[in-house]
């Protein structure tokens, strides 16, 4: 056993996860939380993404959607986060050797990473104004990325069931 | 025929034999309606704020939720579609499930207030109400696996 798998064993050993896992609702009262987390942060998320690829509000420059729709996100990614935490708390043993969680887990990292590429060039050399044909490659290709990443986020998130 | 033949049928169609014997059909429709309910849920709550001041301040009232009308009404067509097949999958076994009748109403109750809503005078309130019966629907939704 490695050190990750005794920690994840121990987590799941705690009474507060033993407590979530054994009891009637809770896992899915916590689970139902952590699917509307998942569609605030993935839905607003998707909508900058479809803005950024000039598909929906563009009426709006890219950075009067981006500002608000990243507060909203985040909010979201606190219900997800904290949510997410105890679903694990209370499987962590199953979880942890569970093939599609550990992809999702990945999928999340590298989705944060690209969206912090993606602010890090938006700060230094996003052009302004909203002329669709300005939008620049790396954002049109971290756009394309994003909504690709979240959706294998969703579909990892519901495989971990099946498998 | 009666509502329970109708679903009698439809679980021994060829349509519900298909999904049932299929490895994985079952679980793709459901990431299907899981990914259109994600852009579904934000097309909803981003107007909502909107009507309430919190984002777009700039934009004229119910100009937002227009602007997300396409991406709301296929992400719908998208649940709709996929919710369907995921009923045939075994019609019987939410013909008699509470929670799936509730949900079914709260739907109706939702497209019915949201396609009302350009009608009613009060901006707030019009947004309000299917946000609340979509919610709810939602929450009903989850519980149709646990009853």
């Amino acid at each position: 056993m490695t050190f990750v798998q005794l920690a994840c064993q121990w987590l799941a050993d705690t009474a507060i996860g033993t407590r979530i896992r054994e009891s009637d609702n809770l896992f899915s009262v916590i689970e139902t939380v952590h699917v509307l987390g998942i569609i605030v942060i993935a839905g607003t998320i998707a909508i900058v993404d479809l803005r950024i690829l000039g598909v929906l509000l563009t009426r709006l420059s890219i950075d009067a959607v981006l500002a608000p729709l990243v507060k909203i996100a985040w909010l979201g990614f606190a219900v997800m986060a904290s949510s997410g935490l105890l679903l694990f708390w209370s499987e962590a043993d199953k979880l942890y050797s569970n093939p599609a969680f550990r992809l999702k887990m990945l999928l999340l990292l590298v989705a944060g990473a690209n969206q912090w590429a993606f602010h890090w060039s938006h700060d230094s050399r996003m052009p302004a104004g909203n002329a669709p044909n300005t939008v620049p490659r790396w954002a049109r290709f971290a756009a394309a990325l994003s909504l690709l990443l979240w959706t294998g986020i969703i579909v990892l998130g519901r495989a971990i069931a099946y498998l | 025929m009666t509502l329970l033949q109708a679903c009698e049928w439809l679980g021994s169609s060829w349509l519900g034999t298909s999904i049932r014997t299929s490895r994985f059909g079952f679980a793709v429709i459901e990431m299907a309606h899981l990914l259109a309910l994600a852009l579904f849920g934000a097309t909803l709550l981003i107007p909502a704020l909107h009507s309430f001041g919190v984002i777009f301040k700039g934009s004229p009232p119910g100009a937002i939720a227009r602007d997300l009308r396409t991406a709301r009404l296929a992400s719908l067509g998208v649940m709709i579609v996929s919710g369907i097949l995921l009923f045939a999958d075994g019609p019987l076994r939410y013909y008699g499930n509470a929670a799936f009748r509730v949900k079914l109403l709260l739907i109706a109750a939702a497209v019915l207030t949201g396609s009302l809503s350009r009608f009613m005078g009060e901006a707030k309130f019009a947004a309000l109400l299917p946000l609340t019966l979509w919610l709810s629907a939602g929450v009903a939704g989850r519980v149709i696996g646990v009853l």
